[in-house]
């Protein structure tokens, strides 16, 4: 069965390379064969970290979805705790070409499934496996663990680390954590940081005109939802406190403090401006029909500027395709558009993120604001 | 005829690669291999060890039995234990040399330990093992010499036997294709010679990057270390290939000409600045393809305080007026994480940024790969606009890779190398005069290192080297490319 998902066996890392130049050299012939050229088009390495095999699955799909775009090699780590030895697996991908007329591209994937006490030599398979010369992405799914002689060694390959916060449990105690990798010098992703990119860009718009651009530097409180499943059980704020983070980075709040959680696992802060007026914060959980657990489902900007007020909302569409951002000043409705806001993908989100080989200096400014913040 | 027959030179390379020329129609119609060692053993038994041998090693497999039937036929043995040995083999070559019509021409191939080639030569003169007519010429095996002294003198007796145009040193690396292809790359294109100079080039990496450990080699290696095994010989001969300027022609000695040259310019390490130019490792205990290895001191036949080097880096300098001033890192090293040999030469970045810091922030500067082992290729990385809105700018991938270009495995070295011996191409061989130069610019490092200017320092299994190898490059704000 694992051999039908991840294709043929290897019994050593020089066996995989052999198999993966012999199944290369039989697509380039298929491929003749029909009159195509196929390119060994690798423009990055991904290694893929995963505990469990669901995860391993679903990334490794993502990333088979990814190669025409981002054609690859993909190491998928698979760390499983049980059992001493290393087996590696490997499968190659030949992209059909489609009607229209995208070229074939190879990829090349492969799976290493480490078992036992793997912390201390774990880079040592995936170090002969990256292609030289090309950048090294390491997708880190679920909750990266805050030490481990593996994630330092890994983080220390790698060009760029995604994480996704969505994942994880605690984000407020994870957030923190993934910042501190970057003294490894790495630049760090986060596929929630992704989702917020639309958002991010909706709010940036609303001070783009020029009339309303000084009420940036009157801003008096930010409300934000983030939906929780019906029992609103599972609270997961990471999206919304680094919406906070990117705004409060961007226009230079200090934290003041945390004020007790608000009702139903909310979050209530008390921010300073640069001018020291104050800005109330509060995040709050709401059940929406069709989100993701943590996704923003609606911010409220309210500012106040020489005695006139003024509110920017934008909020998601019970469609949950669509928002609409609303410019309210002086009580009266200035501006109502309608725009497509649709539910990203892991696969849309990382094939964004693979765009980006250096840091993203924005993220990091609004990840060290949140660890101010906590 | 080859000196060392029952050895493992003779098993796994030299016999598989007469195979495989066999299989290829590219030995002569008429020919004979004459095998001699020490050991008494029957040609049926002789033939029989190689037959498994091929079948074993041989890069095409499985082994063809009509082919290996007939090829089997043209092997003889001659045991050699004592002199009286050689009187026989001189009128078994004498017999065979009339069945087969050879006219003499004879190639001896010293498949030996070092020790031995130095009375094996002199059998040869004092036995009239030279055909009395056609050509003669002798095939030497790496090491040669362990010092300029050593190399001098064995250069010696065999000139008491062979002329110097007779003389085949074998560097097998100099064998193998895209090493050949480093002259063709060179020099048979117009767009790569204009830039191949310290104007555009700022530093050239030749790594040569082994996963395996000593395996059974511990006699011989912990009396040589990487220097003398690997430096000395593989990686000059790669410096000087990437170098030296064009030569005429593509004959042995336009190329040897301009090779030597490139050798005679190489900046001499002084004992005495070999803590600063010269970084020496020994590989402890770690991991390789997630097994648990030893560390060197802990390997069957090695002292645990065996002062051998495993890990050579450099930097040299080449003192022309193409590179001065371009520095020239090397390295080598067992049990490093992945097995590679490659050049890289590393550009220039553009002279002035036209980019904003956040749009160039994956951009590196231009890199040609010249990679030599395994999957040989060649490979240049630029800066190109990634398809987004916007500008980002991201270092790119090229990639020529032989084996999905041409669809065909290349040729082992010792084919090619063989091959050439047999033809008296010496092109691809290392004349006496590389061979003293390369030995001239190794011996005073040696002797610094003796003298304990530069510690040896030691570094995990499965990692790239020690740390002093980052801090060489890092001190002119350098890396080491992960091959």
């Amino acid at each position: 069965m694992d051999e039908a998902f991840w294709g043929a066996r290897a019994a050593s890392i020089d066996a995989l390379e052999r198999e993966l130049a012999r199944l290369r050299r039989a697509a380039v012939a298929h491929a003749r064969e029909r009159g195509q050229a196929l390119a060994r088009a690798s423009v990055l390495n991904l290694v893929v970290y995963a505990e469990r095999e669901i995860h391993a699955r679903r990334a490794a799909r993502a990333v088979a979805d990814l190669a025409l775009r981002h054609p690859s090699r993909a190491i998928i780590v698979l760390g499983d705790r049980r059992r001493d030895g290393v087996l590696a697996s490997l499968q190659l991908h030949c992209h059909v070409p489609r009607s229209d007329g995208a070229q074939p591209v190879l990829y090349e994937q492969i799976l290493a499934r480490v078992r036992g006490d793997f912390d201390e030599r774990v880079a040592s398979v995936v170090i002969p496996l990256l292609v030289p010369d090309l950048p090294v992405f390491l997708w880190w799914t679920g909750t990266p663990p805050s030490d481990g002689r593996h994630v330092d060694d890994l983080v220390t390959l790698a060009d760029r680390l995604i994480v996704d916060s969505a994942d994880f449990a605690r984000a407020d105690l994870t957030l923190p954590e993934v910042a501190r990798l970057a003294r490894f010098r790495v630049g760090i992703t986060d596929l929630n940081w992704a989702r917020l990119t639309d958002w991010r860009e909706l709010i940036a718009q609303f001070f783009d005109v020029p009339a309303w651009r000084p009420f940036l530097n009157g801003i008096t409180g930010i409300r934000a939802g983030f939906a929780v499943d019906m029992d609103g059980r599972d609270i997961h704020p990471s999206q919304a406190l680094l919406l906070l983070g990117w705004l409060a980075s961007r226009l230079a709040w200090r934290p003041v403090e945390r004020l007790a959680p608000s009702e139903a696992g909310g979050v209530l802060f008390k921010m300073a401006r640069s001018d020291d007026a104050a800005v109330m914060v509060r995040l709050r959980p709401r059940f929406e029909r069709g989100l993701d657990a943590g996704d923003v489902s609606g911010v409220r900007i309210q500012a106040a500027l020489g005695g006139e007020s003024a509110e920017f909302v934008i909020k998601r569409a019970p469609d949950q395709r669509h928002a609409t951002a609303t410019a309210i000043v002086g009580g009266t409705v200035r501006a109502e558009r309608v725009v497509p806001l649709p539910a990203l993908g892991i696969r849309e989100l990382l094939g964004e993120e693979l765009t980006i080989a250096g840091n993203d200096h924005v993220y990091e400014a609004a990840l060290a604001t949140l660890m101010a913040l906590a | 005829m080859i000196f060392g027959a029952s050895g493992d030179l003779t098993a796994r390379k030299l016999v598989p690669a007469l195979y495989n020329l066999a299989l290829q129609h590219l030995l002569p119609a008429s020919f004979a291999v004459i095998g001699s060692a020490r050991r008494a053993v029957t040609e049926d038994a002789f033939r029989t060890e190689l037959h498994d041998a091929v079948a074993e090693f041989s890069r095409t497999r499985p082994i063809n039995e009509e082919v290996w039937a007939t090829f089997a036929r043209s092997i003889h043995y001659v045991p050699t234990p004592d002199d009286s040995g050689f009187d026989e083999l001189s009128r078994v070559l004498a017999r065979i040399d009339g069945e087969i019509g050879a006219n003499g021409n004879r190639l001896f191939y010293l498949a030996t330990p070092p020790a031995a080639y130095e009375p094996i030569i002199r059998a040869i003169g004092a036995h009239d093992l030279r055909g009395a007519t056609g050509w003669s010429r002798v095939v030497v095996e790496k090491p040669y010499g362990h010092d300029l002294e050593s190399a001098m003198h064995l250069t010696s007796v065999i000139q008491e036997v062979f002329r110097e145009d007779e003389v085949f040193r074998i560097d097998h690396y100099l064998g193998k294709e895209t090493v050949q292809n480093i002259l063709v790359l060179r020099f048979a294109n117009s767009i790569f010679e204009p830039i191949w100079t310290r104007q555009y080039v700022d530093h050239v990496q030749i790594t040569a990057a082994e996963s395996i450990g000593i395996e059974e080699r511990a006699g011989y290696y912990d009396s040589a270390g990487a220097m003398r095994d690997i430096v000395q010989n593989h990686l000059l001969q790669l410096l000087a290939l990437v170098a030296m300027e064009p030569p005429s022609a593509f004959d042995d000695r336009s190329v040897r000409d301009e090779k030597v040259k490139v050798l005679r310019a190489l900046r001499r390490i002084a004992p005495e600045e070999v803590g600063e130019l010269t970084v020496r490792g020994q590989y402890g205990p770690g991991f390789i393809g997630g097994e648990r290895v030893v560390g060197y001191g802990q390997e069957t036949g090695v002292a645990p305080s065996s002062p051998t080097e495993t890990y050579v880096a450099l930097k040299c300098f080449i003192d022309n007026w193409r590179w001065e001033g371009t520095p020239f890192y090397i390295r080598t090293g067992k049990r490093l994480p992945k097995r590679s040999t490659e050049i890289a030469i590393r550009f220039r970045l553009a002279p002035h940024r036209i980019f904003t810091r956040e749009a160039s922030e994956g951009v590196d500067a231009n890199e040609l790969v010249l990679r030599i082992q395994p999957d040989e290729g060649i490979s240049l990385t630029f800066g190109a606009k990634v398809p987004v809105q916007g500008l980002r700018i991201r270092s790119v991938n090229m990639d020529f890779g032989y084996g999905e270009s041409f669809m065909v495995d290349a040729p082992d070295s010792y084919e090619t190398l063989i091959l050439d011996a047999l033809r008296g191409d010496a092109t691809l061989f290392t004349r006496r005069d590389e061979v003293e130069q390369q030995w001239a610019f190794v011996d005073p490092i040696l002797a610094g290192w003796h003298a304990g200017r530069q510690e040896l320092a030691t570094y995990a299994a499965g990692t790239w080297g020690p740390e002093p190898a980052e801090t060489l490059l890092a001190r002119d704000g350098r890396t080491w490319r992960r091959p």
